[in-house]
């Protein structure tokens, strides 16, 4: 039986190393793992992610690699949104391509599953997009680049205070979804702690399309703003259903992450006008190292970039910084390079804080879908 | 807000009744539970979609070749999978099941090609504007909606009661094999049946799909939860039932979201739906119409 | 234990432990199919073990048998609810009713502060093993055949064939349907028992409907005319993504395909044999 799972296990494994030495140039090559959704439902923010650490790998690579040389090579591994494909994936990136360091996996729910692997065989696993509450808790290996929603929430509702002058809200979250629930977690912590007031709780499924009565029940208290944590299907919906029942233009839509992507703006048009999402990065920022990156993604991929892919972007510079400060590429030595690696990319300054969580969030800036763009509202 | 609230009820419980209307009329005459129904209703959407966006077709001329395509679409499937097993005189399980493993095919097929990003209609494919009626709004494409709903019952019952072929579909619906000592061509009124199936399900695809401007290969998969909830509750195989019970469905919803609590939305169709089942497993009405009337 | 053994059990260890998980969710999908019913609620009834389990475990600290009984007995308690009043009628019933009782339970633990809502329970600790697994699957497997030998087993049979024969030939079809139904459920919260302590992280998206469907599949490819045929099911199903990376990626078509295929042109799926009736044809 095991004799013949082995000859099962050749093959993959056979091809691999074809592939890995068809890109090999003179050296060998470095091959970190990631774990992706790259098929099924949620593929868009797997093949954001690829995207961004396929441009940031081509630049590594035409820059002289890492570890004096030697090319920088990706191992991909699908897993589909599934968290068993997800932790089938870390471990046999880990036991059978024996990579050094693992990116991703791209959901909270699977960083749950997949992390604890990892850490078990101390290899460093980096999060470019899990932006859930207790990530990094899972264990001393796992890190993430991506700013959890704790930390850009309260700054675009605290913005929509000042400027707007926002006194009562009404709330609507997905409540089936790990990513919106968990959102919607710190938005209610982060409106007691500004003295918002919340008139009411309404909460919908992640693929409902109708939600015509959580709105008019709403419509009917009068709130100066709707604080919604959706994604992007169920957050064009609510957008679009608000304009249809004539809610008055000065009660705006608060988003979290999830509203962070110009696919709102192509499915709601015009009744996306005036929604404020806060942003680590966006398209419009006015910064030479983000312009050149918007550049040359449009120039790769023929389209513009989401924060998802300059996530990924950064995020693969420091992980070859963090090879190229560890001097080799070893789990242990990479884990405590990550630990003190600082870098400045396209999202601003980065480095990670002894829980390895983002450092800085400076970079956070509130915007505004008008016409179809995003524009810089603070 | 009450009358708001009933209104918005009545249109999301006309969009549940549109949809089961071929389903439950597919399982009413052909008695078999056709899984592959959810696929035409994103199909349907999907057709127009293209046919609005690449071809420039206004949506009163993609509607109804999107429907009519379907309409084959769904002959096809059924001259395919079902009709061997009707030959085969197979278990009504079997068929549930060759169904339920197309549609599995179909939908990851779907997404293979095209994506699972969520897609609408051109903005102007149909007037945005809401109309006031007092403190009630209601916009055009929902009017079209609760309008189709109706139209298509009043128009299927006709059918049914009504024409020689109507006759024949209930000779089908009560005992093939009678039929066709009765001379009814049995083949024919079989397709002809799923054809109208699959129509009434595209039809029902493009209309939601204008209104809530969210299509996507799977939306016909979170329609059949609903589409299920509905057809059982208002009897297998009854139009008129399917009609009252997505009402009744859509109503009580909008109900418990703006009264009692928006997280207890999704659990009333259920609940209902458990009800029926242990208290009058037959539906409201009974017996199935297509078989009785 | 040499080297390469250790990190091909490592990179392998979640494979082959979905190998016994998915086995016992095959012969939980064969019982039901054997007697002609079709549920489409295994993978709510995984889910229910899953989350029992899982709450004894973190929130009770109960001992793991206890806690395996338990990932048994409240599935059963569901298919009693849920089979009393649906086998009474067609098969049809039962099967729609199934995909509504996933609907709920998923709306349930989506709801209820207690399973953490959406954001699931993580933090379960490793506590099967691969003698658990596989013992199970074998004790399962032991038993279906010595049932299938016996007259429970040509009853069954009968009522896969024939049902209103097999009702006037004395079989007592509402016990049958309803002892399949709940033994099914209890093998299919074992499982998911086994799947929570595993995996070390459960939500109440991981048991829904392509879930059910993927249980049957195992169990049509392999055929439902022995035990062993839905086991042959899950080793293919299982392995054959992951040797054929193509296949990994359309794994849904396939499974789909496969459903297809089995219900028109091999209704016996891969094994046609019969338990103690060779010779006999279907």
């Amino acid at each position: 039986m095991l004799k013949k799972l082995t000859a099962l296990a050749a093959l993959p494994l056979a091809a691999s190393i074809w592939s890995a030495a068809a890109l090999a140039q003179s050296k060998e090559p470095v091959t970190i793992g990631a774990i992706e959704i790259l098929t099924g439902p949620n593929n868009k923010y797997g093949i954001a992610i690829k995207n961004g650490f396929d441009l940031a790998l081509d630049s590594v690579n035409k820059n002289g690699g890492v570890l004096g040389g030697r090319p920088l090579a990706i191992a991909y591994e699908d897993s589909a949104g599934n968290k068993d494909q997800a932790i089938n994936a870390a471990r046999q990136l880990i036991g059978r391509s024996k990579v050094p360091l693992i990116l991703g996996p791209t959901l909270s729910n699977e960083m749950f599953a997949a992390g604890p692997v990892a850490n078990e065989r101390k290899i460093p696993i980096v999060g470019t997009s899990t932006t859930a509450n207790g990530i990094t808790a899972i264990g001393p290996y796992v890190f993430r680049t991506s700013l959890p929603e704790a930390d850009v929430v309260p700054v675009t509702l605290k913005t929509a205070q000042q400027k707007l002058g926002i006194k009562k809200v009404a709330v609507m979250y997905g409540n089936d979804d790990a990513f919106t629930k968990s959102g919607y977690d710190v938005m209610k912590g982060a409106l007691e702690k500004l003295g918002i007031e919340t008139l009411t709780t309404e909460t919908f499924g992640s693929k409902d399309t109708d939600f015509s009565a959580q709105l008019t029940k709403i419509k009917s208290l009068n709130p100066d703003a709707i604080v919604v944590s959706a994604l992007v299907e169920a957050g064009s919906g609510i957008l679009l259903g608000k304009k249809a029942l004539g809610f008055p233009e000065k009660v705006r839509v608060i988003g979290g992450n999830g509203l962070n992507a110009p696919k709102v703006m192509e499915i709601a048009g015009d009744a996306a006008n005036g929604t404020l999402v806060g942003t680590p990065w966006f398209v419009g920022k006015s910064d030479p190292a983000s312009e050149k990156f918007v550049d040359a993604y449009k120039a790769k991929y023929n389209m513009e970039p989401d924060q998802f892919a300059a996530q990924a972007y950064d995020t693969l510079f420091i992980v070859a910084k963090a090879i190229n400060d560890a001097g080799a590429a070893e789990p242990e030595k990479i884990k405590d390079a990550l630990g003190k690696v600082k870098y400045t990319g396209v999202m601003g300054p980065f480095s990670f804080t002894a829980n390895r969580d983002p450092a800085e969030t400076s970079g956070v800036v509130v915007i505004e879908m008008h016409d179809g763009k995003f524009r810089q509202f603070n | 807000m009450l009358a708001q609230q009933l209104v918005n009820g009545i249109i999301s419980g006309a969009t549940y009744a549109l949809f089961a209307l071929g389903f439950t009329l597919m399982f009413g005459v052909l008695n078999v539970v056709n899984l592959t129904y959810g696929v035409y209703f994103s199909t349907g959407a999907l057709i127009a979609l293209y046919a609005t966006r690449h071809f420039g077709w206004p949506i009163l001329l993609a509607l109804p070749v999107a429907a009519i395509a379907t309409g084959l679409i769904a002959v096809v499937i059924d001259g395919l999978l079902l009709t061997p097993l009707r030959r085969k005189k197979a278990p009504e399980l079997a068929s549930l099941m060759v169904t339920l493993g197309a549609t599995l095919l179909l939908y990851s097929l779907m997404t293979a090609f095209i994506g699972t990003d969520i897609q609408r209609f051109p903005p102007a494919a149909i007037d945005p504007s809401a109309i006031e009626i007092g403190a009630v709004r209601i916009t055009r494409s929902q009017m079209l909606i609760v309008g189709t709903a109706f139209a298509m019952v009043a128009l299927l019952l006709a059918l049914m009661r009504g024409t020689r072929l109507g006759l024949a579909i209930r000779a089908l619906a009560e005992n093939p094999d009678v039929a066709r000592l009765m001379g009814v061509d049995v083949t024919l009124v079989t397709f002809f049946v799923s054809f109208v199936s699959g129509t009434l399900g595209a039809a029902a695809g493009i209309l939601i799909g204008l209104n809530y401007n969210a299509i996507q290969p799977y939306m016909g998969e979170a329609m059949m939860l609903k589409g299920f909830a509905v057809i059982i509750i208002g009897g297998l195989g009854d139009i008129r039932g399917a009609l009252i019970a997505g009402l009744i469905l859509g109503l009580l919803e909008g109900l418990t979201a703006g009264y009692i609590a928006s997280t207890l939305k999704d659990a009333v169709g259920f609940l209902l739906l458990v009800l029926t089942l242990w208290f009058r497993p037959v539906g409201l009405f009974g017996r199935a119409a297509a078989k009785r009337a | 234990m040499p080297a390469f053994l250790d990190d091909f059990l490592f990179s392998y260890q979640s494979l082959i432990y979905s190998l016994g998980i998915n086995g016992l969710l095959a012969l939980s999908m064969y019982v039901v199919l054997a007697i002609g019913q079709l549920s489409l609620g295994q993978a709510a009834f995984m889910g229910l073990g899953a989350y029992t389990s899982a709450l004894l475990t973190l929130k009770v600290g109960a001992p793991f048998p206890i806690v395996l009984l338990a990932a048994m007995a409240v599935p059963a308690l569901a298919a009693l609810i849920i089979g009393a009043p649906t086998l009474r009628l067609s098969g049809v019933y039962l099967a729609l009713a199934t995909i509504g009782l996933g609907e709920v339970l998923r709306i349930a633990f989506v709801n209820s502060e207690l399973t953490g809502g959406a954001l699931g329970l993580s933090g379960i600790p490793e506590k099967a093993g691969y003698t658990i697994i596989f013992g199970s699957l074998a004790l399962a497997l032991i038993a279906f055949v010595l049932v299938s030998r016996s007259r429970i087993g040509r009853a069954m049979e009968a009522m896969r064939e024939d049902e209103v024969a097999a009702g006037m030939l004395g079989v007592d079809l509402p016990r049958y349907r309803i002892s399949a139904l709940v033994v099914s459920a209890m093998l299919a919260g074992l499982a998911g028992a086994f799947n929570a302590h595993v995996s070390s992280f459960i939500s109440p998206n991981d048991y829904g409907f392509d879930a059910a469907v993927t249980i049957l599949s195992f169990a049509l490819l392999g055929g439902i005319g022995s035990p062993f045929g839905p086991v042959v099911g899950v080793v293919i199903l299982t392995l054959l993504p992951e040797v054929l990376r193509p296949l990994h990626d359309f794994r849904l078509v396939f499974n789909g395909l496969i459903i297809v295929i089995a219900v028109l042109f091999m209704p016996h799926g891969l094994l046609p044999w019969r338990i103690g009736r060779t010779g006999a044809r279907a």
